[in-house]
């Protein structure tokens, strides 16, 4: 088993890092890691609720916003470690099975998603305008099971990442290799 | 809707010849912008489409920024990798997105900077988001160009308006591009600026798309054609006098009338009123391919504009080979040479004249035939030629130097009356302190240079095309 890991960045100029692991010759896992959540922002964010709070206390003389703060604070930390920060994506390739895609939360929780290789009909990078940018992003699409020339879903790739560019070409390539195996002995990649 | 492919089998061929000659020094990339773009239709819509695919033909990298047309949003391919960016900006009035001068400012510093582009080509005056992107372009310290399609009045408030708008944007803006002679004269008056960096380049038809057919046509009939949109500035209160004049004087005269418009019900009363529903034919709205199959049925075409800076459709009845009769206003006159059309004043009185003129030299067979025709119009007007002119004013632009921002704003406020040239050279600060806020937040260097598509040679050739016909979405080149 290979593996090797690349720095990049991403669209909003953070540093990523991209790991590729190579299973076999048609299993590939591709991970990108986002830094972690660092000390001086949390300590950033909490004291400055708690001075807020401390602000409106002194205004109002009621402890209860004190007490709220604190609560406001843990159950925040909680929810934004739980659902929003999103500390890897990873994607994971098996040419005769499927593609998975897995976005570990900071708190340990795991989201997955599994497509199965007969429903994939290719990966491209495309451009879209997200918020006030143009970003290159990758996207799975999906087979239309009546038309089988159309494209019935798009699954967009590192939603929460957003490589730039260079790094989407990488994992682009690495995916276009496996599934080109696919395409060139399609009876093969069935099952055995 | 997608646009039909221009040009014939040698553009390929003309293209890389083309590029291989340039050299990479002279290519622009030019980035066309303004709010009238595909699928609306007209004329200023298929001036911007037409010019980019000759642009691209000869070698530059052409790219269209408009806004978002219901779900048509996000970044299109159109043929030879022309591309199009429909932002998600609000439509205010008219087709036209409102202006605020600064919330585009992020998403067209985003796309001037990963296109690298070299010239911004604004059209259309009516257009917010081609000023807006003058005034970005130019505080981005970018060349830019001006193309205006219309012309204006001086008396009315709303007039005042525009003129005043114009005059800032265009005070500082590189170069001007009319369509006409009178529409020079008229935008150099209205916006206080110097002639000399006001260039013409007339607008051009397909000649391929509108040729005769005679077979057509009812000859025991006389049939006028009219199309234009509906509205008072076409002169349909003209028409609405001249058509029972006519039909009572000659009963084998027909009208063919296409458009839809707001006038629409003048025409239908006019017809209520006098019985003429078998010899006046409405025929709403008009796909731009069918315009030729509608001027083919006629033997005459009229035009009853008010106000036109440079008429396309009398080019294009021309080039059907039918007897052009219009008004003379704008640059009317300067389009077609005096055989092939009549001029009337715009009255109704003249008009009738001019159509009597044109039904008498129908009549006597003295009238060229329309193939004749048709080869004469066809040289005067052609895209390739619009976009050799318009090559030569990106290159004359591409040598001069843009203002730098003390410069720039001496110029709004010596230029702009003192209070007009003090506001808006204050907009220009902030506009320059919110690009500067942008860079500080996302610095130039993280913003990924987009891959040329543009051409024949660029990352999206035709031979990768025809396989996946039908594709919504483009892959980038496996290199």
């Amino acid at each position: 088993m290979q593996s090797q890991e690349r720095p990049f960045r991403s669209a909003s100029g953070e540093p990523l890092a991209l790991r590729r692991r190579q299973h076999s010759a048609s299993c590939r896992e591709l991970a990108l890691r986002r830094p972690r959540l660092q000390l001086r922002s949390l300590s950033a964010v909490t004291s400055a609720v708690w001075l807020a709070a401390y602000g409106v206390f002194v205004l109002s003389e009621n402890s209860m916003v004190l007490s709220a703060a604190i609560f406001i604070t843990l159950v925040g930390l909680i929810i934004y470690l739980h659902f929003v920060k999103i500390d890897q994506e990873s994607l994971l390739v098996i040419g005769s099975l499927g593609i998975q895609l897995t976005s570990s939360y900071a708190s340990g929780k795991e989201s997955t998603t599994f497509i199965e290789m007969s429903r994939v009909k290719d990966v491209v990078i495309n451009e879209a305008i997200y918020m006030q940018k143009v970003i290159y992003y990758l996207c799975i699409l999906l087979k239309d099971p009546q038309d089988p020339q159309g494209v019935s879903e798009v699954v967009p790739l590192f939603q929460s990442s957003q490589p730039r560019l260079d790094c989407l070409m990488e994992v682009y390539k690495s995916c276009q290799e496996i599934l080109d195996q696919r395409k060139e002995a399609p009876q093969s990649s069935g099952i055995k | 809707m997608a646009p039909r492919r221009s040009a014939g089998g040698s553009g390929a061929e003309m293209a890389a010849g083309g590029r291989a000659a340039r050299g990479a020094a002279a290519a622009q990339s030019v980035c066309m912008v303004s709010d009238f773009f595909y699928p609306n239709m007209g004329g200023v819509e298929s001036h911007i489409y037409q010019l980019s695919q000759c642009l691209i033909e000869r070698g530059h990298k052409v790219l269209v920024v408009t806004h978002a047309y219901g779900g048509r949003r996000g970044v299109r391919y159109l043929s030879n990798g022309l591309k199009v960016y429909y932002l998600p900006l609000r439509v205010m009035y008219n087709q036209s997105t409102a202006t605020t001068l600064f919330h585009s400012l992020p998403l067209l510093r985003c796309i001037f900077l990963r296109e690298r582009v070299s010239v911004v080509h604004a059209h259309s005056s009516f257009s917010a988001m081609a000023h807006d992107a003058l005034f970005h372009a130019k505080t981005m310290g970018l060349r830019t160009v001006f193309t205006d399609h219309s012309l204006f009045g001086f008396a009315d408030v709303s007039s005042v308006l525009t003129n005043k708008l114009l005059t800032v944007s265009l005070c500082d803006t590189n170069h001007i591009i009319c369509v006409s002679y009178t529409s020079k004269e008229n935008t150099v008056l209205r916006a206080a600026l110097d002639p000399r960096i006001v260039s013409v380049i007339p607008n051009a038809v397909d000649p391929t798309d509108f040729t005769p057919d005679p077979s057509r046509r009812d000859d025991g009939t006389v049939t006028i054609v009219v199309v234009s949109r509906l509205v008072y500035r076409k002169g349909i209160d003209l028409l609405s006098g001249i058509i029972p004049e006519l039909c009572q004087k000659y009963p084998e005269l027909h009208f063919l009338v296409g458009g839809e418009g707001p006038k629409r019900i003048v025409l239908e009363e006019v017809r209520e009123r006098y019985q003429l529903h078998d010899r006046v034919r409405l025929l709403g709205a008009l796909e731009h391919q069918d315009v030729r199959n509608v001027l083919v049925q006629g033997h005459i075409f009229l035009n009853t504009s008010l106000t036109e800076a440079f008429c396309m459709a009398i080019v294009e009845a021309a080039s059907c080979g039918l007897q052009v009769v219009s008004t003379k206003v704008g640059g009317i006159p300067e389009v077609l040479p005096e055989n092939l059309i009549i001029l009337c004043e715009p009255s109704v009185k003249s008009l009738c004249d001019g159509l009597e003129k044109a039904i008498a030299q129908l009549r006597s067979g003295t009238l060229p035939s329309p193939e004749a025709v048709h080869n004469k119009v066809k040289t005067f007007y052609t895209w390739r030629d619009v976009a050799e002119r318009t090559e030569k004013v990106y290159e004359r632009v591409a040598g001069e130097k843009v203002l730098p921002m003390n410069e720039r704003l001496d110029r709004l406020i010596s230029h702009c009356g003192p209070v007009t040239g003090y506001i808006f050279a204050l907009l220009a600060v902030l506009n320059f302190l919110f690009l500067v806020f942008l860079r500080w937040m996302t610095p130039d260097s993280i913003i990924d240079v987009a891959i040329d598509a543009t051409g024949p040679k660029g990352a999206w050739t035709k031979q990768y095309f025809s396989g996946k016909k039908g594709r919504v979405k483009e892959e980038p080149p496996i290199s």
